[in-house]
């Protein structure tokens, strides 16, 4: 009876308080794998997607259902770009610890100011998210503060392990500032520098390093180029300097490359995410940097 | 904030649900998601067992709304309306809560739902890649089987997709006609499903399915009326199926492709499905007043029909599919003093190309190549050109 009993505790602590060893972190988005790995290393982290896919357009698969079923912690995105899958995955899994509101949920965009915040949604204007721009990721000020918010979190999921992870976030902040610092010198060259790109994938990373978007790709957000829309933007190339076209891993090339073809301007593929060879948010940034640096004049 | 679709979420948000969140994604699902699908057509032809009719005409135009309630439970309501033969219907598809805080893996949900069986009967009409449900839908499931009940599901701790569940349904819907004395609770459903990933590139799912139907089987007796006017009404309307049993059995299984796992420009969709309806008929003929059935003919011992579907997006806003299905049941006719059974079947050959500009619209164009047996009198060739489009919430889509 009484071993039954002791057993029993210690089965409920184990439910009651994930240890951090056996933690599980369900990130929506690589990025937020990587920014996880820094801050609970222990962790067993799990990106339902990579660089390479359209974060707008995953399906509620079996396999994500089973892997936000175990999860401890999800970190997504939010501002609605997963609203097209994740609400499903939290509707199958079953796991109360995960649903909105419990602190086993946590959206980078409820943590910052996001820019483009809609205060008119009509569909007429595209697939537009009323909560601003999700892609938050490129913006290293936000970065910081996700990470503070995260730590914070972890830290009351966890709270035996508590000091280990704000000791870890410490140490990321310290790191991101100097690599901070060190990106703003490098991108000096790339102030006031225009660029047409896809979407509005890169809206935070424009607005850090003051460059401006002077065209989309996408005539309307969430819509492919047209032949049309095309044409306008090589009128554009023409009527004003363009420093590069940029586009992300999971965009298709060819209306970028039709574009630089005929206009003369430098088309970039630009990492959107961690993944392959790029193995954290730092080399994420000097990836990035270093393909805009190359076409800067 | 402009349309009216969101002014009247504000409103029932005001109404139904709790005060607004302070987190911004919280509060897309405490306040009510209002989403409205349209789908309309033009036909040349008809189909069996379909609601469609030949000339312009509508679907299933759904009216959602649902919302988390509270912390323990979300509610939604589907209703449907619909036109057939100039009358309007409203329906009920879905009103059901479902719990959120179950402990271990469990969910509940009670009130008017899908049943779990099969791959498509789970999923809204407006979601599908063809312009009807497979002929074995329309034949054993009524099109869509959605009846009052109860279900709880388990999904397993594991990496691989595990789930389990029971459904109890009052049964109305696959009841076989003229019972006397039909059970209070005519279903009981059990189900499973596995799925998973192989590499990125790959999914798939597996589902297996036993319905059991107290109030299935028929009764094919000649002193019992069956209406042969009834058999070859090519324009009847039930929203019941056409064809019941005792046990309804389904295997199915979905594989989809899309190159890095990237669903945005290219991606693949095979599924198919296989159902097998036990004994139609209860074998109760009076032995010492054998009917004409029991001496001269056997009846069916089972019902069947599967399909095959290939569903390929070949650019953002294009796709193409191919389904074939079949779907094999007999008739009971008596004429005069004698009765037979009839075979019933279809063959049917669907071709699709679908154009969606956007998340929220399609326009398809669909030919069928069909051949009916017994089930009335139909065009071999059927066109159709549909929009389904839907507009307010974002819906989540099933895998």
């Amino acid at each position: 009876m009484r071993i039954s009993s002791k057993l029993w505790a210690a089965a409920l602590m184990l439910l009651a308080s994930p240890s951090v060893s056996a933690l599980e972190i369900f990130a929506c988005e690589p990025e937020y794998a990587a920014l996880a790995r820094e801050l609970a290393p222990q962790a067993k982290i799990f990106s339902a997607t990579t660089a390479l896919q359209d974060p707008h357009q995953i399906q509620a698969r079996p396999s994500l259902i089973a892997r936000m079923r175990k999860a401890d912690l999800v970190i997504c995105a939010g501002a609605d770009l997963e609203v097209g899958w994740l609400p499903m995955l939290q509707m199958k899994a079953n796991n109360p610890q995960v649903r909105d509101g419990q602190p086993g949920i946590f959206y980078a965009a409820d943590q910052v100011e996001t820019l483009d915040q809609q205060t008119e949604l009509d569909r007429s204007r595209g697939d537009v998210h009323a909560e601003g721009n999700p892609h938050l990721h490129f913006s290293p000020e936000r970065v910081a503060q996700v990470a503070e918010a995260l730590a914070q979190r972890l830290a009351q999921l966890v709270p035996e392990q508590a000091s280990n992870f704000l000791a870890r976030n410490e140490d990321f902040q310290s790191r991101w500032q100097d690599a901070t610092q060190r990106w703003q010198q490098q991108a000096a060259p790339l102030r006031g520098q225009a660029v047409i790109a896809y979407h509005s994938s890169f809206r935070y990373l424009l607005d850090w390093l003051g460059m401006e978007q002077v065209g989309d790709l996408e005539p309307k957000p969430g819509l492919p180029p047209t032949s049309g829309h095309l044409a306008s933007l090589l009128e554009l190339t023409e009527q004003r300097p363009v420093m590069a076209i940029l586009h992300a891993g999971y965009q298709d090339p060819r209306g970028a490359n039709w574009l630089g073809t005929r206009s003369g301007v430098p088309v970039l593929a630009l990492p959107f995410g961690p993944g392959d060879e790029i193995e954290d948010l730092f080399a994420l940034y000097d990836a990035v940097l270093a393909a805009l640096l190359a076409v800067a004049e | 904030m402009n349309t009216p679709w969101q002014r009247r979420a504000i409103t029932l948000g005001a109404c139904l649900s709790a005060p607004f969140s302070a987190s911004l994604s919280a509060e897309i699902l405490s306040n009510p998601a209002i989403s409205l699908a349209l789908d309309g057509y033009y036909q040349e032809g008809e189909r069996p067992l379909d609601y469609r009719d030949t000339g312009f005409g509508l679907g299933h135009t759904e009216l959602a709304l649902s919302a988390t309630i509270d912390d323990k439970f979300y509610g939604k309501v589907t209703t449907v309306l619909e036109s057939f033969e100039g009358e309007l219907e409203l329906e009920l598809e879905e009103a059901f809560i479902q719990t959120l805080a179950m402990p271990a893996g469990l969910s509940l949900r009670a009130g008017r739902f899908f049943a779990e069986t099969g791959y498509l009967n789970g999923q809204h009409l407006h979601s599908d890649a063809f312009v009807s449900r497979p002929a074995v839908y329309r034949a054993l499931l009524g099109n869509h089987y959605f009846d009052d009940g109860i279900r709880i599901n388990w999904v397993a701790p594991t990496d691989l997709y595990w789930e389990l569940g029971g459904e109890l349904f009052d049964g109305a819907p696959l009841q076989a006609e003229d019972l006397d004395h039909p059970e209070t609770v005519g279903v009981y459903h059990l189900y499973t499903k596995f799925g998973g990933d192989i590499g990125i590139d790959h999914s798939w799912q597996v589902a297996l399915s036993w319905l059991r139907n107290e109030n299935g089987q028929g009764h094919a007796e000649p002193h019992d009326h069956v209406e042969v006017a009834e058999v070859v009404d090519e324009h009847e309307h039930a929203h019941g199926a056409r064809f019941t049993g005792r046990d309804l059995y389904n295997l199915s299984a979905v594989y989809k492709w899309a190159p890095g796992g990237n669903y945005k420009y290219r991606h693949l969709t095979l599924s198919g499905e296989y159902f097998y309806l036990n004994a139609p008929f209860a074998e109760d003929s009076d032995p010492h007043e054998p009917g004409i059935l029991a001496t001269e003919e056997h009846e069916p011992e089972f019902f069947d029909g599967w399909y095959l579907s290939g569903v390929y997006q070949f650019a953002p806003s294009w796709s193409v599919g191919l389904r074939y299905g079949e779907m094999n049941a007999a008739l009971w006719e008596e004429l005069e003093e004698e009765g037979h059974f009839h075979d019933a079947r279809i063959r049917e050959v669907e071709a699709m190309v679908a154009w969606h500009p956007s998340h929220f619209s399609t326009v398809r164009l669909q030919y069928v190549d069909q051949r009916v047996t017994e089930l009335g009198d139909f065009d071999d060739q059927v066109f159709t050109l549909q929009y389904v489009m839907t507009l307010g919430a974002h819906g989540a889509h099933q895998f």
